[in-house]
């Protein structure tokens, strides 16, 4: 009995060496991972990829654009992700990391857009919102009646900001710290604004360290206005049904799945919809990317073959299957430079990524 | 030749090799807890070394993400804290009622088939106890207290608070039930004869008596409840918020460190190491609770001479 | 105890005529009774709630989640050439595009590859429903526009609407396409993850009582590694995975989101499940045993190995099992060691990417399209059927196997 016990573990041990040599070997299994936003559009390629093709189902793994960033640059070992989704695009400190490590052909690739909705229930009248009128909702500090210094925030009701708008509680229902949708919402409606507001820039140059925070100043506000909840959560419609006051701020992608519950408010007179969205016309709205690690194309040569799909008018395209789970598509002919500097494995340079 | 001699000096290397595979099969599980410890220590250090640890204890507010982030996490412990009481106060009663109806008062029938049921619900995954409070426990308490015209959040501590009472109900009378029925029945009988009722001999013979493992018992539902990950990922909020306000949304560790390690943060910043120092909190806390609980119920053994337990 | 005290103090103050002169009359006897008679009902009523919560809880997950195992077909004409295997939306009608499952449609090729005699050819088929119409017909919450509500109205009063079994739900792997998804991969991911936990922490487990029942003399060393096995138990098991992406992936360099990864963070925090129950099963076997084996002439090895250990065998099995069952319903660690993907491949080896059941329930329980409520709820059907099954196979292995000494 007990003999046989060292036997099994020598048969584990011996597994466990297997590992490490298969390990070293090619695979024919794509591995993805990044961003939570990018997860649902780059999932249902791969199943697609999965389900179309003799290649099996690359693993799509929601890890965070920084959790992706740092998983993807650790360096070149074929246990390495071979492409990492972003919300956002790759920084700087994130590209040194990579080159540090060895990661240096990267190939980068926009597929479309994500509009940030601002959404209510549908019984309400329709909302239209400006996006200082949002940052004061939002924010931890305003600027104080007379403008001259900045007060804790004391709006409770839409009418307290601004008298043309409805006579109800301010309920925000929106992305938590970690979400990538707050990332944008905060630079484009906070940080866009506040870093042009005198009250708040004035405290930064006072005392440029003690007051960094305020030179793009993006603190929301703790008080229980500000709710932050999951953007993916099958609750987030029964929040606005059943609490009519609320509003929502989600991903685009969420509303086209609700929208018979929910309707999106105007931002600075628009509506989101993919036409606005796509133009810049409608305000919040932000590019969502994925990093290609050229140097695994020959020992995963799926990966050549999934970005070609992924890439396809069938998919990023204003008809493709992407565009129907809530991707906005890029302007036709931005798209198709795209998709051309893609197909050609162009190098990311530290330059690209220094221009806006 | 001679045979004995030459099968005991085999039978004694064998001996020696397998009394080495037993240690080192020993030194695993210790491996095991500094492994752990070790996992979270370096990346917690670092923490602390970009920000203050007494402000991490004692500060109120937290904000990662932003230019100027604050780590404060009394919030966040007030909002575990919160949860983990209202778990208590569900599991305590009833899993004590329960341990108690089991062992005094159940017939051996009875016991037999009730104590299984109890197990399936300590079987239950914390994932499906998570599924359910936010599904059907979260809007039945934001439609119950609406009814009367208080505002309940979808994410309301009290939903996630209950759920995971109830998932702590069998860890507490599995424990209970064993040491009650540890207490010998010579005192039972002492008491009755004295002419007590049942529930009086029960009050204040019996549970005073198992009292050390009833603590030890309670102890240990506490830090599960403190380490509970799921039930509070999936139907607790997000927000840190320092309120009484069960009905509030709040968060707690365990909801910090997934968030955190599976966010869009940058790397090696703040708000990814605050996990680890969380963690590490996480650890020492349970880590107390369980060495107080041990030594509570071996007192209570060495008080009865009991070694089953 | 300060009851007898009232008692007395006031039994001398006296209660009725009759009770005065008695010495042993207790006139607040009735009231205790009735104290005594509320304390039963308390704990009566604690474990009915117990019990009442499993039962509601059953009940609920069976009614949201035994929906999910019918799924609509809706039979369509369907068109098979060059072109429609090109875009395979064209080979049916525009007017039933948006009720037919893309699932389906992205199967044509393949479908005109396994018999060629389709091509070139239209026929009827009956084809897999969108999720909006599968939901309209189960009176759930759907969105679909009237004219294709009446579309599905008129489809199903000409009896080309048909509920099937969901065959789909276990022989399909996770995916976007709701009325597509099915458990498959999960189960076979579970089942890979948990035989890696079992190879490697029963036996470590088993020795590792073994040693401390058997072997070990009682000194500061045993009482550490007694003291670090209940603490082991304590440890949160979230703190488990931030072990396992610390060792195995990072320092060991295993592959990510894998049942060997995921395998062994588990058998880790089942270590002391498995070492409690052997202790106890180790220790329940008479000394009487092991002195007459060492009467015989034995050594220590050949009694607990031939004697000890198979005397014991059944409670250690029990205890595996439980361990077992509790393995299989661990999530939080998973999390943190990449097992909650979109993994839609079944995995073949413990070294490829897995998912498993309750990852898998985690992942759809927080997707948006409401028709995974269903699927969230019979995914933890399944998976408590089997942890329901595991558990009676340990009560039933510790019923026949029990040796009263």
């Amino acid at each position: 009995m007990l003999l046989r016990k060292p036997a099994v573990k020598l048969i584990a041990a011996s597994i466990l060496a297997i590992t490490m040599v298969t390990m070293a070997q090619a695979r024919d299994q794509i591995k993805i991972v990044g961003s939570s936003t990018v997860y649902p559009f780059a999932s249902s390629v791969a199943e697609e990829f999965g389900a179309t093709t003799d290649n099996p189902t690359p693993v799509v793994e929601s890890t965070g654009s920084g959790g992706g960033m740092k998983l993807f640059c650790k360096g070149n070992g074929l246990n390495t992700p071979d492409i990492t989704n972003a919300s956002r695009r790759m920084k700087t400190r994130e590209y040194k990391l990579c080159d540090k490590n060895g990661v240096t052909d990267i190939t980068e690739a926009v597929i479309g857009f994500d509009g940030i909705a601002i959404a209510q229930n549908k019984q309400n009248k329709p909302l239209s919102l400006t996006k200082k009128q949002l940052l004061l909702a939002v924010a931890e500090q305003v600027p104080s009646r007379d403008g001259k210094s900045l007060v804790k925030n004391p709006y409770r009701n839409w009418k307290e900001i601004d008298s043309s708008l409805p006579d109800r509680e301010i309920i925000i229902y929106g992305p938590p710290t970690s979400s990538g949708t707050r990332d944008a919402f905060e630079d484009m409606i906070m940080k866009a604004q506040t870093k042009k507001m005198d009250v708040y820039t004035a405290l930064y140059k006072k005392d440029k360290v003690k007051n960094r925070g305020y030179r793009k100043y993006h603190k929301v506000r703790q008080d229980g206005v500000y709710v932050p909840s999951g953007e993916n959560d099958n609750l987030i419609v029964q929040k606005l049904e059943k609490n009519p006051k609320a509003i929502g701020i989600f991903g685009y992608s969420f509303l086209m799945e609700n929208d018979d519950k929910i309707a999106a408010a105007k931002v600075e007179g628009v509506l989101p919809d993919p036409t606005t969205i796509s133009s810049g016309q409608y305000p919040i709205s932000r590019s969502l990317f994925f990093y290609i690690k050229n140097s695994h194309r020959k020992e995963v040569p799926a990966i050549d073959r999934y970005v070609e799909m992924f890439m396809q008018e069938d998919m990023i395209g204003p008809d493709g299957i992407l565009s129907e789970i809530g991707l906005i598509p890029l302007p036709d002919e931005r798209r198709s430079a795209i998709r051309a500097s893609v197909l050609k494995h162009t190098k990311l340079t530290l330059d690209d990524l220094a221009k806006k | 030749m001679r045979p004995f001699e030459l099968k005991k000096r085999h039978s004694g290397l064998k001996e020696k090799v397998i009394r080495f595979l037993l240690v080192s099969a020993a030194v695993v599980s210790i491996l095991t807890t500094f492994g752990v410890l070790f996992s979270i220590l370096f990346e917690a250090i670092e923490f602390f070394q970009m920000r203050s640890f007494w402000y991490f204890i004692t500060g109120t507010e937290w904000s990662p993400g932003v230019t100027d982030s604050k780590f404060g996490a009394l919030p966040i412990f007030s909002g575990t804290f919160i949860i983990t009481i209202i778990a208590m106060s569900v599991a305590l009663p009833i899993g004590l009622g329960s341990a108690i109806f089991l062992s005094e008062y159940a017939s051996p029938f009875m016991r037999d088939h009730l104590k299984p049921l109890l197990e399936i619900l300590a079987g239950i995954p914390t994932v499906v106890y998570g599924f359910f409070a936010a599904i059907t426990v979260a809007p039945a308490i934001v439609h119950f207290f609406g009814l009367f015209g208080i505002h309940a959040s979808f994410n309301s501590a009290l939903a996630s608070g209950v759920v995971m009472g109830i998932m702590i109900i069998p860890v507490i009378s599995s424990l209970s039930d064993d040491v009650i029925r540890a207490v010998p029945d010579s005192q039972r009988k002492a008491s009755l004869a004295l002419g007590m009722t049942t529930s009086e001999t029960i009050k204040s013979i019996v549970i005073p008596s198992a009292l050390p493992g009833i603590i030890s018992a309670t102890l240990l539902g506490l830090s599960k409840a403190l380490g509970e990950t799921m039930i509070v990922v999936m139907a607790a909020g997000l927000r840190p918020n320092l309120s009484w306000n069960a009905l509030e949304d709040m968060t707690t560790v365990t909801v910090r460190i997934v968030d955190a390690l599976v966010g869009d943060h940058e790397f090696n910043s703040p708000d990814t190491l605050s996990a680890f120092a969380l963690g590490l909190i996480l650890f020492v806390v349970t880590l107390v609770l369980n060495v107080i609980s041990l030594s509570l119920i071996r007192k209570f053994k060495e008080k009865y001479k009991i070694n089953t337990l | 105890m300060n009851t007898s005290k009232n008692n007395t103090a006031q039994a001398d103050k006296g209660g009725k005529p009759s009770a005065r002169n008695n010495p042993f009359c207790d006139p607040t006897l009735k009231s205790r009774h009735v104290r005594s008679k509320l304390f039963k009902l308390f704990t009566f009523l604690s474990i009915t709630f117990a019990i009442s919560f499993l039962l509601f809880f059953l009940g609920d997950m069976i009614i949201k989640g035994l929906p999910a195992f019918k799924q609509t077909y809706i039979e369509v004409d369907v068109t098979y050439n060059d072109k429609t295997i090109k875009s395979t939306r064209r080979a049916i009608d525009k007017k039933y595009r948006k009720v037919v499952s893309r699932a389906w449609l992205r199967n044509i090729p393949r479908l005109v590859e396994q018999n060629p005699a389709l091509m070139g050819t239209t026929q009827p088929a009956w084809v897999l429903a969108n999720s909006q119409v599968d939901q309209y017909l189960k009176g759930h919450h759907y969105k679909l526009k009237d004219k294709y509500r009446k579309l599905i109205d008129t489809m199903n009063q000409d009896g080309k609407v048909e509920m099937r079994f969901n065959k789909n739900f276990f022989t399909h792997g996770d995916s976007k396409i709701p009325e597509n998804s099915g458990f498959k991969s999960a189960i076979v991911g579970s089942v890979l993850t948990l035989i890696v936990t079992m190879v490697v922490a029963f036996p470590l487990g088993v020795m590792t009582a073994v040693y401390l029942e058997e072997f070990a003399d009682d000194n500061r060393w045993t009482q550490l590694i007694e003291v670090n096995i209940n603490n082991l138990a304590a440890i949160p098991s979230i703190l488990f995975g931030l072990l396992g992406l610390a060792v195995f992936i990072n320092l060991f360099g295993m592959p990510r989101s894998s049942p060997l990864v995921g395998g062994l963070t588990l058998a880790l925090m089942t270590l002391p499940i498995i070492i409690v129950s052997s202790r106890a099963a180790l220790r329940s076997v008479p000394d009487s045993i092991r002195q007459a084996g060492y009467g015989l002439g034995l050594t220590r090895v050949q009694v607990v190995q031939d004697h000890v250990l198979p005397l014991a065998f059944p409670g250690i099995m029990t205890g595996s099992i439980i361990g077992l069952a509790q393995a299989m319903g661990e999530t939080a660690p998973l999390i943190i060691i990449g097992m909650i993907a979109f993994i839609p491949d079944t995995p073949g080896s413990i070294f490829e990417a897995a998912t498993v059941m309750p990852a898998q329930i985690f992942t759809w329980a927080g997707m948006p399209e409401r028709a995974y409520i269903e699927r969230t709820a019979a995914g933890i059907m399944v998976l408590i059927s089997i942890l329901i099954t595991l558990n009676a196979l340990a009560i039933y292995l510790r019923k026949k196997f029990e040796v009263k000494w």
